[in-house]
């Protein structure tokens, strides 16, 4: 069974570009070997880290999108843990949410498409048309000024 | 010196005017009122903006939620809906796992 992973690693920012790319081979072995595939890599750069991580402030986020089975992204998870270099990583399962939000974004379309043929109206809404944007100044909703108690 | 700290004392009261809610405690405090203003109907951020997907890695959406102490918002001031303050909680955990976000301040 095809499962779909997010594979997200915080790179020590000792390390070199070198290092880093070494770390991605890893991956791409790892994934061959046990029948996967690396869909999308993206690397985010340098990042300051929310709260210090032993030495470390700083740390280069790397994010994989793997299409593989479980027991690859165990593999990759053992392989991290024993890694000095990787200072974080986080490994989530993304197919089956995406599904989930695909299936109510057609839902909302469709629903709004049927009720606007029922009331005669072209399916589609013309730009400009229907309820203004959600503003940021319209005050009934949470605007992080409000404290309570 | 003294009309310098008059005016700071005075712009630091039109600061909390700008807060609805330091208004409302300071007049519960005076008058003994229990509901002494109108409170705004709060609604699900995500329900009206129509955000499907709360993802760890959009720092800027979750941001809100977590204020200075870097705690999760509760419903009840937020206004979230259950549904969306569940998924808003994974996504914040996740996060926070990544040092994306923090657990504490300080």
């Amino acid at each position: 069974m095809k499962r779909k992973y997010e594979l997200v690693y915080v790179v020590s920012p000792d390390a070199t570009d070198a290092q880093i790319a070494d770390l991605h081979a890893q991956v791409e072995a790892i994934a061959q070997r046990l029948g996967g595939v690396i869909e999308k890599t993206d690397n985010w750069g340098r990042r300051r880290l929310a709260y210090e991580i032993g030495p470390h402030k700083e740390g280069t986020y790397v994010l994989e999108l793997i299409e593989g089975g479980g027991e690859l992204m165990k593999e990759i998870d053992r392989r991290f843990k024993v890694t000095d270099l990787i200072i974080r990583h986080l490994v989530v399962r993304v197919d089956e949410e995406q599904t989930v939000i695909d299936r109510t974004r057609t839902k909302r379309s469709e629903t709004s498409r049927r009720r606007r043929i029922a009331r005669g109206l072209p399916p589609d809404r013309a730009p400009g048309e229907g309820q203004r944007e959600i503003d940021d100044d319209r005050d009934d909703r949470f605007d992080m000024t409000e404290v309570e108690r | 010196m003294n009309g310098g700290g008059k005016r700071s004392f005075g712009s630091g009261g039109g600061g909390g005017r700008g807060k609805p809610a330091h208004g409302a405690a300071a007049a519960q405090g005076k008058d003994g009122q229990r509901r002494p203003m109108f409170r705004r109907r709060k609604v699900c951020k995500f329900c009206a903006e129509k955000i499907d997907d709360i993802n760890y890695k959009d720092t800027k959406l979750l941001m809100p939620f977590v204020p200075e102490r870097a705690k999760i918002l509760p419903r009840r001031i937020s206004g979230t809906c259950a549904m969306h303050q569940r998924k808003l909680r994974t996504a914040i955990m996740r996060a926070r796992q990544l040092a994306l976000i923090p657990y504490t301040a300080e």
